[in-house]
């Protein structure tokens, strides 16, 4: 079988290739695997928290070529948009983009479901930030902030 | 299609090979379309239909992720491969550390590290096998679905080593080529 032209592009210069520090509260990860093949994703967005906008994204897929094309295409298709948008994408936008045949559908899947759940994350944090700011407990004012040092 | 019925063998995942062998051995020979040349062509046809089916249930039954596979769709836990489960988070963050690890010992040529991580990834998948062995010993012939998803749980974790087995012996190769 043969990989599209796209796929071959980001396989052999997949953009956005990297690591985003998870502790971050404005990082949100997204680890995801496919039990039927073993492939794992990591997917990771570094979002304005004012904003909403995705600044930075990175990603890590030990996969097959659809794998990491389909990683590599999200990560530049969601940086500028907001994490609103990002949470539209459809894998089938996907498959179009880089024409990946039935039997890769999953790996396009496992991108979107990637994105997901790394939008899921950062709204998490946020929330869990929101509720520490309202003061829920007194006991941790005197630990340290955890802004991000940059 | 039940590759333990093809064969002739009790369902059990703890198989003996030799066993497994012989039977598969005995089969084709039997089902050889030199020993058919006589016979009418339909049947010839159905004989060859049989070894490839018998082909088929041995290389299912000589691999334990297929034939734990096999075992729980006849328990009726039919999933299909390319249905979604949802992954253990440290599961997957396990996996994703290996082969983070993997890679950049590949990247950096040290053999010695790979092969180390082969030999944890190993006994890791050695350790879930056992596992799945008493697992599917006690599983009483009429198990629930909810008896199940443990094991087909396990078995996923079989898949992410295994692959990570494969990954292991692609860079050996490529290692010996070079």
């Amino acid at each position: 079988m043969a990989y599209s032209d796209k796929v071959i592009e980001h396989y052999e210069h997949p953009l956005n290739v990297g690591t985003l520090d998870k502790e971050d509260p404005t990082v949100g990860t997204g680890l995801v695997g496919a039990p039927a093949c073993g492939d794992v994703m990591r997917l990771q967005i570094k979002v304005n928290p004012e904003t909403n906008v995705v600044e930075d994204a990175k990603f890590k897929t030990f996969g097959c070529g659809s794998a990491i094309a389909s990683s590599s295409l999200v990560t530049e298709w969601v940086k500028g948009k907001t994490i609103d948008e990002a949470m539209a994408l459809k894998n089938s936008q996907i498959v179009e983009e880089l024409n990946l045949p039935p039997v890769k559908i999953h790996c396009s899947v496992l991108a979107e479901d990637a994105i997901k759940s790394a939008i899921a994350d950062f709204r998490k944090k946020q929330e869990e930030r929101k509720a520490q700011a309202s003061g829920v407990a007194g006991s941790t004012a005197a630990q340290p902030s955890v802004q991000p040092q940059k | 299609m039940d590759p333990f019925a093809t064969l002739g063998l009790v369902p059990r995942f703890d198989l003996d090979q030799g066993e497994l062998e012989s039977r598969y051995r005995e089969l084709q020979k039997a089902l050889h379309p030199d020993k058919h040349t006589g016979a009418p062509a339909s049947q010839r046809r159905m004989t060859l239909n049989k070894a490839v089916e018998v082909n088929e249930a041995y290389r299912t039954l000589r691999d334990d992720i297929k034939r734990a596979q096999a075992l729980l769709a006849l328990h009726g836990n039919a999933q299909a491969s390319g249905e979604r489960e949802v992954a253990d988070p440290e599961l997957l963050m396990e996996v994703m550390e290996l082969r983070e690890a993997l890679g950049e010992a590949k990247v950096r040529r040290d053999l010695t590290e790979v092969k180390a991580l082969a030999a944890r990834v190993d006994a890791l998948r050695a350790g879930v096998r056992s596992g799945l062995v008493a697992a599917f010993a006690a599983l009483p012939a009429s198990a629930a679905a909810a008896q199940l998803s443990p094991l087909a749980a396990q078995v996923s974790r079989l898949k992410y080593y295994q692959r990570f087995l494969d990954e292991v012996s692609a860079i050996e190769d490529e290692a010996e080529a070079s």
